[in-house]
């Protein structure tokens, strides 16, 4: 699709709006609409869209899929010791009243870290499933 | 039914999505209504498309039209719309949606969580066990994906 002069441009100009407004989900989910599983999704359609128009090497060179696949785990691992941190200072599970000094800024920290955990996990396993799906592809 | 060609039939359902997501925003559901729009609309009709690439469906084209089909398509939208009227009515107050539960949320998350989005405050924090059980979920079938596809690499 590289040689499509429309597409290519298009695609070169809204490319870091989409990433932008994931990343605007992603971080200003406590406020306005959103979360980590609408950023992850909204982030891995704008890298898919990449990967589509430039080529899958070059998509692979820059998240390569066993990068990809640590940090889908990385986004679950988070989740679970944020959960396990809410034991270890004193709390419950998913406990963020402790995590910082006062109990509401812990659970804003908390309810960040947690997205960002939907978020890593969310992304990552939508490039993972475009990448494997392509890789049939190329074989046939 | 009504469409021969496959690639119609996916561009059918992501407009469908699409118009499904703005529905969801005119009822002010933004949040589902930005996953449906990325999902729906984006991400399946990518994934549809690579899986239409590699499969070769050739469809028998038929002049005459199959009507157990019609008939089977007739009950379902019966059964649906029978299903429909069951639901609330839109807006009504002594609805389940309502609840004291509900109240609850509105009246006290701000002051418990220090967040202003209700929907956030109630999935990543009243609801968190819920959402980490999804996440795993999301995660599995991420595995699952990779593992099935990776196995047929391995025998061709």
């Amino acid at each position: 699709m590289r040689h499509h002069t429309i597409p290519r441009i298009v695609t070169k100009l809204l490319i870091p709006v989409i990433l932008l407004f994931g990343l605007y989900v992603q971080f200003h989910g406590d406020f306005s609409a959103g979360g980590g599983f609408q950023a992850g999704v909204i982030f891995a359609a704008g890298f898919i869209l990449y990967n589509i128009i430039f080529s899958l090497d070059v998509g692979r060179s820059i998240l390569s899929v066993n990068t990809s696949k640590s940090l889908m785990a990385i986004g679950v691992i988070l989740y679970v010791t944020v959960g396990f941190l809410g034991i270890l200072l004193g709390g419950n599970f998913l406990e963020y009243n402790h995590l910082s000094n006062t109990p509401m800024s812990g659970q804003l920290l908390g309810v960040f870290l947690v997205e960002l955990g939907v978020g890593l996990t969310v992304s990552n396993v939508m490039v993972l499933v475009f990448y494997s799906f392509n890789d049939i592809n190329e074989e046939k | 039914m009504f469409v021969k060609n496959l690639f119609s039939a996916i561009m059918a359902t992501t407009i469908f999505s699409l118009i499904s997501a703005l529905i969801f925003l005119l009822l002010d559901g933004v949040d589902v209504s930005l996953t449906e729009a990325a999902v729906g609309a984006g991400i399946s009709t990518i994934l549809f498309l690579s899986t239409l690439k590699h499969t070769n469906v050739i469809i028998k084209k038929s002049n005459t039209p199959s009507f157990p089909l019609i008939i089977l398509f007739l009950l379902l939208l019966g059964l649906l719309s029978f299903a429909v009227s069951d639901l609330p009515k839109f807006g009504k107050f002594n609805q389940t949606s309502n609840s004291q539960v509900t109240k609850y949320y509105i009246n006290k998350s701000k002051k418990e969580m220090g967040i202003p989005n209700v929907v956030t405050s109630i999935l990543a924090g009243y609801r968190s066990f819920d959402t980490l059980g999804e996440v795993v979920v999301i995660f599995i079938a991420g595995i699952s994906v990779l593992g099935i596809l990776r196995k047929k690499k391995s025998n061709s």
